[in-house]
This record gives C-alpha cells, structure tokens and sequence, in this order.
C-alpha cells in the first residue's frame, strides 16, 4: 500500500516535470510554424497578384488598341485564352480540370466576353458585383469554389470594364501540403519530445525513490547498509553520496553512544564497588589507624570518579558544540614553560629528561582549558612511558600556526589504537586512564580552530602535534 | 561568626553544617528559598551559603532578595553546573564566590575563610612568617629553618608560603595548584604530590621535626606537630 503510493507519486511528479517544457515547446514551435506559414503566403499571393496586374495591363492595352470591328470579341478572346494558359491548369480535389485563370469584358450594349470556369452564370455576378478599385488586385468569391480569386479590374474609355482573375490553386495546394507536414511534424515532435522529458525524469525519480526506500528501510539495527553510490556523478550521486556520509555518521555517533554507555556503566561499576569495600571494611574495622586508610582510600576513589565525571561532561559539551572558550591572548611557550616545571620533578621522579625548545607563539585561546589540555598529555607521557626515557617538547610557529609538539622515545603508540586514539574510550590495553584524554585534547583543539596529530617516530617513541589556530605574533609587534 | 547555609541536599546541607560548626563558625541552614529568605529578615549573618538549584526558587533570586534587603555580607554560591558562562551570571549578580560540586570540604573552609577575611579590616602586610622554627622571609625570598638556610628554587618557595600562611589548615591538590601555579586542573597523576615531597626532603630535612604532613585522601597541612 505505502510503496504503491510512493510509486504514483513518482509518476505524477514525473508527469509534473515533464508537462510543462513540453507545452512551452509546443507553443513555441507552433508560434515559428504559423509565421512561417503566413511570410510563404504572403509571398505566394504577392507573386501571383504580381503577374495579375501585369497580364490585365496588356490586356487592357489590347482591347483598347484593337479596332472595333467583327474580329474585335474574338481577338480579345483569344488573347485572353493565351493568357490563362501562361498557368497551368490545376485539378480539384475530385482530379477533375478546372480552369484557375478568369478573364471578363462587359460591354454596355453587347453580351460580355468570358473566357474561364464554367459555369459563367454564376461568376459573371459574382465579379461585377464586387466594387473593385481599378488596377488593385482584390478577393472575390464565388459560390462553390474553395478558393478566393484574386481578381483585378481596368475600366475602359468606352465604358466597358475589364477583369482578370486567378485563383492560385497550385500556390494553396502547396500551403497546404506545408500545414499538413508541419503538423505532422510538430505533432510527432511534441510527442518525442514530451516522451523523452518524462522518461528522464522518471528515471531520475525512479533513482530518488529507490533512495528514499533504501532510507526508510535503515532503522537503528540496520544502520551498517548503505545507498548506491553508482558512477555518476550527478546531483542524485550526490544525494547517495551525502545520505551515505550522513549514516557513517550517525552511526559512529550510535557505536560511539553504546562505547561511551558501555564504558561510563563499566568506569563508575569499578570505582563504586571499591569504594564501597573499602567503607564496608572500615565499618567493621576496629583498628581506627586502617579505618583512616580506608576513608582516605575511598575519598581517592571518589576524586577519580568525579574527574571521570567531568571529563566526560566536557566532551559532551564538545560534541554537542558547546565547549565554551574563553579566548584572550595567551603567550603559549609560557603557558608551556609553567607545566613542565610542575610536571618536571614528576617525571624526573621517573627518570625521565625533559628537554624544551619553546618559542614565542602568541595565541588567541582559553587559557583554563589548554592548561587541562596540556596536563592532559604531560599526564599521558607519565602514566605511558616506561622508566628513563626522553621526552622532546617545542613550541613555535609553523606557517602561520602555533604548534605544540610532544615527542618521546618510548614504545610509541600500541599497534591498532592510533587511528582510533581520539574516540573516547580508547584506551591502550595496559593503560589505567579511562580513555578520555585525547578526545578532551581532539575537542579543545578543534574548539581552537586547530587539531591534533599523533605519529610513532621513525627511530621508536610517540610524537603529539597539537596546533592551535593562527598564531597573533606579528599583529601585536612582537 | 554566623553563617546562613541554603541547601536542598539534607546530606550536603548536614556536613555542610557540621564542618562549618566544627571549623567556629555558628551556622544556620535552610532547605529551600523560603525558609531562608524568613531567616534572613529575622537574623543578619556574616555570610552565606547558597545553593543555585533550589526547589521553590533560583539561588540567584535569594541572592538578590537578601541583597535588596540590604544584606551586604559575601555570598558563596555551589552549584552543580559548571558551565562558565553560569559561573559569571552568579558573580555578577551578586555572589563573591563560585564552586561547582562536588567539593572537597577543606576548599570550601578555606573559601569562606578568605570571603569573611575580606570584609574585615586589611591587615598590615607581614615580611615575615614563622611557623615553629621555620621562618620565611617574604622581602628576601628566603626560608630557614633554625639557623639553617633552606634553598628553595621560587616555585617551591611559593608553595612553601602558601603551605605556612595556611599553617595548621588542610590545603587540598586543587586548592594549592590554583593558589600557587594558578591553574584550574586536575592532573591524573601525582605532579603535586611529588612537588610537596621535594619541598619536604628540604624544609623536613634529616634531623628536623615534620612539618609538612599529608592527610590522607584531603591534601596537605604545616603544622608543628
């Protein structure tokens, strides 16, 4: 039922599409037909009015130059005759002959002179009735014939008029062959036309469609298939392509919610139960010096607990864009500088040189969170390095940008984890952190129009880019 | 000293109440908006406590209310959102101080401490500072301990300072990284603890009564035994 509906809405918008450029040629190339068509009368009528008014002029110059005697009539017949059959008869739509040149001279006292279609009772009045303006061809028409004649008339000194007519038959046979072929034309044209617009929107539409069941079908368990991308690479690739991105990304967002459910029941289930046991074992702890070691035991549980917490509420306000910054102008090497010498006697409590080359970078930042930031990776080195290693770190500008390099010589990242370093919850197997701090500086970096990059060195060790957006040095003169 | 606590929490509001009693301060609580507004109008107090997220009204509203009767006493106010912006809204509109939950008990003292310090008298500014036979010399940056010269580099000279103008107060991590280093962190390893160890092995050095002493689970305190 919804996918016949679906299928009928397809159609009718295929339909819609196609209608309309349809029509507009349709108009169009019957507008051009028609102009076509009255320019070739016009010229036709103009070529055949052209040899009226030439061939009534020389009759006209005959019947007034010929003496009156008895051969007069015939002579004006004959001259007459000649004259029609300069065109050539032309058959009727029945194939019967029929004359298409007429030719009359009244004369006030004698029968006219009538050389032409028969029969001439029924043109003779036809003509003479029609007020005609001499030497000016005009339309007369006669009873049971189609077509007009275009008749010309010349009044004589003695009163006799003379009139010459034509009905070009040939000339609107040809007209109307051109109508019947152009309408062909046109018909089937128009009809192509609309035929070939629907099917390529129908097809279009039919790829949209298939898209839109595709998309209907992938609920929350499905969300691993994915459209066909096809070898175009049109607006509807396009559509495939974006809805295709769109799913990766809902369901990494998905896979990284169970992560995230999955890893936060498990992170706070370890801590809760321990510091559970060790209040239960207070209680029944009569020896008040363990039962201050176990207090104490749990208030470390508790503080681990609750920077879980706020670690993780602070990615979910990065996720959700909402990792707020208070920027103002931080001298980095000096934010940098002031670290290491807190973290310095930790990690030479570990055997570790910490060696730093730090140079001016003025940035614009959150001076509160690059300190958590940078904590966080001192924090890394420490709670990652084995004994006695060498941790590299620099500070300086590279290509306009402030960049902070932390660089080891220890195993380097574990085999596996360093594509996947930044999504929380990941965690090396032997790591006792919970996952969270590379995402945190991943969040703060992008927060800062920057980002992370972590890298094994050639020689052995970890190395951590961590760049902050545009460094300001020149701006304020440094 | 008398303080108004504000708290929904019946847990949080009773050790709220029972550190502050225990740390000399006479302490009234009040569960939610009203309450505390009718204590208000009755008593006046040298400070108060308020929690934001009160059943019956915004903390912020209390705050103003208790300021627009004229209560000019500091205002600490807790909350459990930490959101920066949160954090200026309430000191804008009326708070002196800001902490976010949870919270360690010894911060929270030493916070009502300076906020009450503030409203007294300035003291004249000591040179020195003596806590048994240690003896800082703020001008000369220099600390001894009897006759004896201890070097300290400034870092730790620092620390040492903070640790004996507290002499006798727990001071906790967090407490002594924002005080000393100035940083809101939250370090995963023991940076601080190996500070305070080799502050130790030179102000407690072989022979010499411990000063420095590390309570368990809270922080640090200096004091002579």
């Amino acid at each position: 039922m919804f996918l016949r509906k679906t299928k009928s809405q397809g159609r009718s918008a295929a339909w819609r599409i196609a209608i309309w450029p349809t029509a507009a040629f349709a108009l169009g190339s019957a507008i051009a037909f028609a102009i076509m068509y009255l320019l070739i009368a016009k010229d036709i009528r103009q070529r055949s009015d052209a040899w009226l008014s030439g061939e009534a002029e020389v009759l006209a110059d005959v019947s007034e130059n010929t003496p009156r005697d008895a051969l007069y009539d015939r002579l004006v017949q004959e001259v007459a005759e000649l004259a029609s059959r300069e065109v050539p008869d032309t058959s009727d739509a029945h194939g019967k002959h029929q004359a298409s040149v007429l030719f009359l001279k009244t004369e006030p006292r004698q029968e006219p002179i009538w050389v032409g279609p028969t029969p001439k009772e029924l043109f003779i009045p036809a003509v003479t009735s029609m007020p005609l303006v001499p030497g000016v061809p005009a339309n007369v028409r006669v009873q049971g014939w189609k077509k007009a004649f275009r008749v010309v008339y010349h009044g004589q000194k003695d009163g006799s008029g003379l009139y010459l007519g034509f009905a070009d038959l040939g000339g609107a046979q040809m007209l109307d062959r051109l109508t019947e072929r152009c309408l062909m034309v046109w018909g089937v044209t128009v009809a192509l036309g609309f035929l070939i617009t629907w099917l390529a929107a129908y097809r279009t539409l039919t790829r949209v469609e298939r898209i839109s069941e595709t998309v209907s079908r992938i609920g929350s368990e499905d969300l691993g298939s994915r459209l066909p991308e096809g070898p175009h690479f049109d607006e509807i690739s396009r559509l495939s392509r974006t809805f295709n991105r769109m799913l990766d990304r809902i369901q990494s967002s998905v896979n990284q919610m169970r992560i995230l459910t999955d890893s936060v029941a498990h992170d706070l289930k370890s801590p809760v139960t321990s510091i559970r046991g060790s209040l239960e074992v207070a209680l029944s702890d009569a020896d008040q010096r363990q039962w201050r070691e176990r207090v104490a035991e749990a208030i470390d549980g508790l503080d681990r607990l609750s920077q879980l917490l706020n670690t993780t509420l602070d990615l979910a306000e990065a996720d959700a864009g909402a990792l707020q910054t208070r920027k103002e102008p931080v001298e980095l090497s000096d934010l940098v500088k002031q670290l290491v010498d807190l973290y310095q006697p930790a990690m030479a409590e570990r055997g570790h040189e910490v060696v730093t080359h730090l140079q001016p970078a003025l940035i614009e930042a959150d001076s509160s969170l690059l300190n958590r930031t940078i904590a966080n990776l001192l924090d890394n080195e420490i709670a990652h390095l084995p004994n006695s290693c060498r941790v590299n770190i620099s500070v300086r500008v590279k290509d306009g940008e402030a960049e902070l390099t932390v660089e080891d010589n220890g195993p380097g990242f574990p085999p596996g984890l360093r594509s996947r370093a930044f999504e929380r919850f990941v965690k090396g197997q032997h790591s006792t952190g919970h996952g969270l701090g590379l995402a945190f500086v991943d969040a703060v970096a992008r927060a800062h129009g920057g980002r992370v990059e972590i890298s094994d060195r050639a020689e052995g060790g970890a190395v951590i880019v961590l760049t902050l957006g545009e460094a300001v040095n020149e701006k304020v003169g440094r | 000293m008398r303080l108004l606590v504000v708290e929904d929490d019946s847990a949080i509001r009773e050790f709220l109440n029972r550190g502050l009693t225990e740390a000399g301060y006479r302490v009234d609580v009040a569960p939610d908006g009203k309450s505390a507004l009718a204590l208000v109008d009755e008593e006046v107090y040298d400070g108060f406590i308020v929690d934001l997220g009160l059943p019956d009204m915004d903390g912020l509203d209390v705050i103003g209310r208790c300021r627009a009767l004229g209560h000019t006493a500091p205002v600490l106010i807790l909350s459990a959102r930490r959101s920066v912006d949160e954090r200026v809204r309430g000191l804008e509109q009326g708070g002196d101080d800001y902490m976010t939950k949870p919270f360690a008990l010894a911060e929270l003292l030493a916070r009502v401490r300076n906020l009450l310090r503030r409203g007294a008298a300035p003291q004249m500014e000591a040179v020195r500072l003596r806590v048994a036979d240690l003896e800082l010399d703020l001008v000369r940056r220099e600390a001894r301990r009897g006759s004896d010269l201890v070097q300290l580099t400034t870092q730790e000279f620092a620390l040492l300072e903070y640790l004996v103008r507290n002499a006798g107060r727990v001071v906790t991590r967090t407490m002594i990284l924002d005080r000393v280093w100035r940083m809101r962190i939250d370090p995963a390893t023991n940076v601080v603890d190996v500070q305070i160890y080799r502050l130790r092995n030179k102000v407690d050095a072989e022979g010499k009564r411990p000063l420095i002493h590390t309570i368990r689970g809270v922080g640090y305190v200096l004091k002579e035994n």
